[in-house]
């Protein structure tokens, strides 16, 4: 219990030093009064205009109080809004922020479906053709980030077979399952083709190692069955590298994420936070990286959590540091 | 109060367990290592047999031989083992599931790395229950714990429910044999059950082994390094060397009457109590023999003291001894040889001669 | 039962279960060493080897500089872009510069955060706990968002910071990947720094009073560079990914631009042209593969556990 609160304090720490630092930076050279509104509105602008702009949002004044105003705001629900868009922040991520989290969350479920069973077969046919063959095709895999691989499974799957479009409209689940499933299945597939490759090196190489130990040999000299030897004694104690590699991976998805929203037209918060960030748009970049942060800094906790599920040595342990 | 479990039909005549002439070979980017070279034994139904020798005589392999629990790559298996008049050398790992954990059942050196550290201890004993058995959870459950009770480990009911983390050295070795006595197997293979543990805990284990095997009328096999460990639990002892035996006989008659300088030596490497503190050691000297290229000859005869041209150029056979046809041995000039008394001797006056 | 009352069976004969590991050769690393050599002396060499056009030079079609004018062939091999370059010497020049980057990003990487992970590693305390938090906050942020930041404010930061205004568009983005890099570098560092100072060597420069610069410099350093290679080797292929796609984000160098900048240009155009989008790609995939290749190499000689950076 110790343990989790201690990791709940440190990403506490961590999402406050980052939100906070995201804010400053942006706002590094603005010196004159009225800077952050002129910037944010762009173009020319009379200054009393801007004053205005500052006036509302509480732009001016020092950075801390600022950054109370924001995270005051933002814990109550309001996001600020966009000065480009015309519109609150909230209204203008509501939409987009789900396409990413579906890309996401299919893109890991698929990396992990894919990688475990492969991992646990290639560890127990170690050096078999099956293990060498799933060798390559991870050391492939894991050299095709996105922006490579779109490219290849847009020409072989939209262009030259035509049998996925090449614009993911973002048709949610419980509008139309089948455009969903259809629209979303190459982004996935580009997401999670590189996933599955990292998650199943790591969870072979710890398989191998569990397989080795004298525990295992002695399930086997009980007389347990392979199949129950790999699944239930083997894997158990060979998850901790892969659940660590989920957690930091998921940063990495979002940047996978903008890409493929990019190559398949798709308007997620990637191309939000691309465009935000290109145009300065303020309360849209800081919403976006809080909203990111906070999503890796909950999975990390998650994360710890399934440790102490999965293993009780972590539970019992009175002081971790 | 115990519970007894044994597979029904049991043969009761003929011996539990037969080696004739078993080689296990692997092979290995440097050649073919000769773990196991020929090793042919008998074991007979409860009782119990030490395989005694340094590491890498061949002792662990060999009890791995027995139970079929070999790496399944790069290894070369021959001869005949033979448990309850069965052949069971050739059987692939698929067969052989049937009969671990059920009629033989094997405890490991390291009682701190044996056990499934995610795994409540009460399923590691059940498990072996739930599959040969077909027990029902709860009453695998319910036999698991009076298992504990047999291996006397305080408050079951409650370490149950533990995970090895909480437990001793000492009591983690006591869940060892019982999960091994779980389905009431006819044979126990036992490698370094106490090497690992404290010395005041050795000898309570050696004990529990030794009545648990009386009570359940199991054979057992103790495969040790320590002639001491085997002097007190064993009815036999057999001593391997380079992956062969080279001595066997009735534990009495061993220490009685031992014909092998290496027994002897292994025999003298034991500091005794009776000596005064600061005795020099007896070591062997050398180091144990290279199983990829063995020493012609007699294996031993690198480092034995008492060697003989002979032992050199000439493998000794196992023969038995003109007392006692048990006791065989494999040795061209046994000790209480003429040749044997005589480098003893001269060896003694050097020694006089030196000081 | 009964059956086995039957006189012994004779005894078993060879069983030989599975052939013994064969060492297979090691083509992944050969490939990859070859790959890069060749790349590399094509890269830095391009302007006095003759089959590479240089890197302005169009190619008519008919008298005519078309878009898409050629597909792969024996004039262009790797056909023309949407404003008639050549696609190879465009994938050339985009080499030198992404190696370019890739390798600055790297040193700076490396030595920052190899510093910082020694420190927090051999001091512990204090200045582990302060790295450690600066590292999980480079963390938690994505690697991407964070270079987007960066690039985007790097304008505004050269107009308050003089001192810096003097860089380039090239090295910014040097800089940019190479901060990206300091987090998981310093991570790796520290735990290697942490299992070496409780070795005997170090315990024993320790014990007889060598100063704990002296201990650093001269027992721990040494023994981290084979780790500090293979993370540098991996972590270029990484970086290497990653400038592009800063470039196919719209963030990266306008001259000589490099293969994500060219598969942005023409990824909508893949039914059209596919040549002008796939070879850059398959260049960048190579590179990739090969530093992956020569890394997981390294990292099997030194024994290594792979670290996710």
């Amino acid at each position: 219990m110790r343990y989790l609160l201690q990791r709940l304090l440190q990403f506490a720490i961590v999402f406050f030093l980052v939100t906070f630092g995201v804010m400053v930076f942006m706002r590094i050279g603005m010196n004159k009064p009225g800077d952050p509104a002129l910037t944010m509105l762009g173009g020319t602008v009379r200054l009393d205009q801007a004053e205005a702009v500052n006036a509302r949002y509480h732009l001016n004044g020092n950075v801390f109080g600022q950054y109370w105003f924001w995270l005051e705001k933002m814990f109550r629900g309001d996001f600020g809004v966009s000065v480009q868009q015309n519109t609150t922040v909230a209204k203008y991520l509501s939409g987009r922020v789900l396409v990413t989290i579906f890309l996401g969350f299919y893109a890991v479920l698929w990396a992990l479906i894919i990688a475990i069973p492969t991992a646990v077969y290639q560890a127990y046919k170690r050096d078999s053709r099956f293990d060498r063959g799933g060798n390559f095709l991870s050391f492939l895999f894991v050299s095709l980030p996105a922006l490579v691989l779109a490219p290849f499974i847009i020409f072989l799957f939209v262009v030259k077979l035509g049998w996925f479009p090449r614009t993911g409209e973002k048709v949610m689940p419980w509008d139309d399952l089948g455009a969903h499933f259809r629209n979303f299945f190459l982004p996935v597939v580009v997401l999670t083709l590189p996933l599955a490759a990292i998650f199943a090196r790591l969870l072979r190489g710890d398989m191998i190692q569990t397989l080795q130990s004298d525990f295992i040999t002695l399930a086997s000299a009980k007389g347990v069955p392979p199949g129950r030897v790999l699944w239930t004694h083997a894997l158990r104690n060979s998850l901790f590298s892969l659940l660590t590699s989920v957690g930091v991976q998921l940063g990495g998805i979002v940047g996978g994420a903008l890409v493929v929203e990019q190559y398949f037209n798709m308007k997620g918060m990637g191309s939000l936070l691309l465009t935000s960030i290109l145009s300065k748009d303020l309360f849209v970049v800081q919403s976006v990286t809080a909203i990111v942060v906070a999503v890796v800094c909950v999975a990390n906790l998650v994360i710890d959590l399934l440790y102490a599920v999965i293993d009780p040595r972590i539970r019992h342990a009175r002081a971790l540091t | 109060m115990s519970i007894r479990i044994q597979a029904s039909t049991r043969e009761t005549d003929g011996p539990l367990l037969e080696l004739e002439d078993v080689r296990t070979h692997f092979q290995t980017p440097r050649g073919v290592v000769r773990a196991v070279d020929g090793v042919s034994l008998q074991l007979e139904r409860g009782k119990a047999l030490g395989i005694v020798g340094e590491s890498g005589s061949g002792k662990t392999i060999l009890s791995r031989s027995i139970m079929g629990l070999l790496p399944p790559r790069g290894t070369i298996r021959q001869g005949s083992i033979r448990f309850e008049g069965r052949e069971i050398g050739g059987l692939s790992r698929r067969a052989m599931r049937d009969v671990w954990g059920k009629e033989m059942a094997m405890i490991f050196q390291d009682p701190m790395t044996s056990l499934n550290p995610l795994m409540k201890i009460g399923a590691q004993i059940a498990e072996p229950l739930r599959i040969h058995l077909d027990m029902p959870k709860a009453l695998a459950w319910t036999t698991a714990e009076k298992l504990m009770q047999d291996v006397r480990i305080p408050a079951p009911g409650r370490r149950l429910q533990q995970y090895p983390h909480e437990m001793s050295g000492g009591m983690r070795q006591r869940i060892m044999i019982a999960i091994a006595m779980a389905c009431g197997p006819t044979l126990l293979l036992a490698d370094e059950p106490t090497t690992a543990l404290d010395v005041t805990v050795q000898a309570q284990i050696l004990d529990l082994l030794g009545e648990q095997r009386r009570d359940r009328n199991m054979s057992l096999l103790l495969v040790t390094h320590d002639l001491g460990v085997v002097a007190g639990h064993t009815d036999d002892i057999g001593v391997m060397y380079g992956g062969k035996l080279v001595e066997m006989a009735p534990t009495a008659e061993l220490f009685a009457n031992m014909k092998m300088p290496y027994t002897e030596a292994l025999l003298q490497s034991i500091p005794k109590l009776a000596d005064v503190s600061h005795t020099r050691l007896n070591v062997i000297s050398g180091r144990p023999p290279d199983l990829v290229n063995p020493p012609a000859g007699c294996r031993f005869s690198p480092r034995c003291p008492y060697v003989q041209p002979r032992c050199r150029e000439e493998e000794p056979p196992l023969i038995p001894t003109v007392e006692d046809p048990r006791h065989t041995y494999a040795c061209w000039y046994p000790v209480g040889s003429p040749q044997y008394l005589e480098t003893k001797e001269r060896r003694r006056r050097e020694a006089e001669v030196a000081a | 039962m009964t059956a086995t009352l039957t006189p012994t069976p004779t005894p078993t004969g060879t069983v030989v279960y599975a052939k013994a590991r064969r060492k297979v050769p090691q083509l992944g690393w050969m490939f990859g060493a070859a790959w890069l050599t060749v790349l590399g002396i094509c890269a830095f060499a391009a302007n006095y080897l003759p089959f590479i056009r240089s890197y302005d030079a169009k190619i008519q079609v008919n008298g005519r500089a078309k878009k898409y004018g050629l597909g792969p062939g024996w004039t262009a091999w790797f056909g023309t872009d949407n404003s008639s370059h050549d696609v190879f010497a465009r994938c050339i020049y985009g080499a030198r510069q992404t190696l370019i980057i890739g390798i600055g990003a790297t040193i700076i990487g490396l030595t920052v955060g190899g510093l910082l992970g020694v420190l927090a590693g051999y001091y512990r305390g204090w200045a582990d706990r302060v790295v450690s938090i600066v590292v999980d906050c480079l963390l938690a942020l994505p690697p991407l968002l964070l270079a987007l930041l960066l690039i985007q404010r790097s304008d505004q930061i050269k107009e308050s910071i003089t001192a810096i205004a003097w860089l380039t568009r090239s090295e910014e983005i040097m800089i940019t990947l190479g901060i990206l890099s300091i987090a998981p570098f310093a991570r790796i560092v520290r735990a290697q720094t942490l299992a070496l100072r409780e070795r005997d060597f170090v315990l024993a420069a320790r014990s007889v009073g060598a100063k704990p610069r002296r201990v650093i410099w001269r027992e721990i350093m040494p023994n981290l560079v084979p780790a500090m290679v293979t993370v540098a080797v991996t972590g270029l292929g990484i970086l290497i990914a990653a400038e592009g796609t800063l470039a196919f984000l719209g963030l990266g160098v306008e001259r000589p631009q490099t293969w994500g900048k060219m598969i942005d240009a023409s990824r909508d155009d893949l039914g059209k042209a596919w040549w002008a989008a796939i070879f850059p790609c398959l260049f960048l995939f190579l590179t990739v593969l090969s530093f992956n290749f020569i890394g997981d190499r390294l990292a099997r000689k030194f024994d290594i556990r792979e670290a996710a950076v």
